[in-house]
């Protein structure tokens, strides 16, 4: 009974962990000048771990896994961000040169999870993508 | 009534029920993504003089300002707006278990403070200083979903109509103010 237990354990475990993207740390990404940088980071959460929307800012995309970041390099100016499913969230970032960051976030959806982009001030946008690697292509 | 008749009427009933359930619940399917109001808008008109912008973007100010802009004027504006955001989300898991959830109730909130100020000079001398700020909260639930964009435009808009606000009542002080430089 508890061999099975723990064999249960295990094999919940390295499911989970499965789930988390794997992949460089964290390294601040540079653009050229009068460009904006805005990164989109997913903190690992179990909860729609099998969901990856793609996210699109300025003409470029991405879908990121929990636990990864990407960094979108755009013009200085105004442009903005969308992901969707069953229903989509859109930001509007007016990206003067500098950083700006989302979370990305599943909530419940009726089929299939919701994405949201949310705005995050820096401080702790910078705490919680320290935990984040770099989403692989 | 005829015998036969009774049970096309009975399926004809239990069928109307099942239309009827069915078009509830398929009304709840669909996400709405509400316009989001703000506060009820002045009535937008120009200032009694012209200005020059200095500071801000020409596309994104309250539209007393808008109206009233000169390439040439010595009077100057400088316009600055600020977002910030904050959310709560309920806890996943309460979510899922929560049988209100499924029937549109929250499974959180959106808040979006919009914060502007607006300077405007003559050459050094300050001649008029506002600020203002606002605060739009939305729930999201499965039922209804604003987006970040819809937010953002509220509060921008809502900031901006404030800074209208201040600028009409206070449009005879300035007119004044300018008329005795001119």
């Amino acid at each position: 009974m508890k061999l099975r237990f723990v064999a249960a354990a295990v094999v919940l475990a390295v499911a989970l962990a499965g789930c988390a993207a794997q992949g460089p740390a964290f390294q601040r990404a540079e653009g050229p000048p009068n460009s904006a940088v805005i990164y989109v980071y997913r903190p690992y959460s179990f909860f729609g771990s099998l969901i990856h929307p793609v996210v699109e800012c300025d003409g470029q995309s991405a879908a990121i896994e929990p636990g990864a970041y990407h960094a979108f390099v755009v013009p200085a100016g105004h442009t903005g961000c969308r992901a969707g499913t069953e229903s989509e969230d859109e930001v509007e970032i007016d990206a003067d040169p500098r950083v700006h960051y989302l979370r990305e976030r599943i909530s419940w959806g009726w089929l299939v999870g919701r994405p949201h982009l949310d705005p995050m001030d820096q401080d702790q946008a910078q705490a919680e993508i320290q935990s984040c690697c770099v989403q692989q292509p | 009534m005829s015998k036969a008749s009774q049970p096309v009427r009975a399926r004809r009933r239990l069928a109307l029920a099942a239309a009827f359930f069915a078009a509830v619940l398929c009304s709840g399917c669909s996400v709405q993504q509400p316009a989001i109001a703000g506060p009820k808008q002045a009535d937008a008109h120009p200032l009694p003089f012209k200005g020059r912008l200095i500071g801000g973007d020409p596309g994104e100010l309250p539209p007393a300002v808008a109206m009233s802009l000169s390439r040439d004027s010595q009077i100057t504006f400088s316009y600055r707006e600020e977002l910030t955001h904050d959310e709560h989300h309920a806890p996943m898991l309460l979510s899922a278990i929560d049988p209100l959830t499924y029937a549109g109730y929250p499974m959180g909130e959106y808040g979006v403070t919009a914060s502007a100020s607006l300077l405007i000079s003559d050459g050094d001398r300050v001649i008029g200083d506002y600020t203002a700020s606002s605060r739009i909260e939305k729930p999201y639930s499965l039922l209804s979903e604003p987006t970040h964009r819809e937010l953002d435009e509220a509060a921008r808009a809502a900031v901006r109509d404030a800074i209208d606000r201040k600028l009409y009542n206070d449009a005879g002080r300035l007119a004044e103010s300018v008329a005795g430089t001119e």
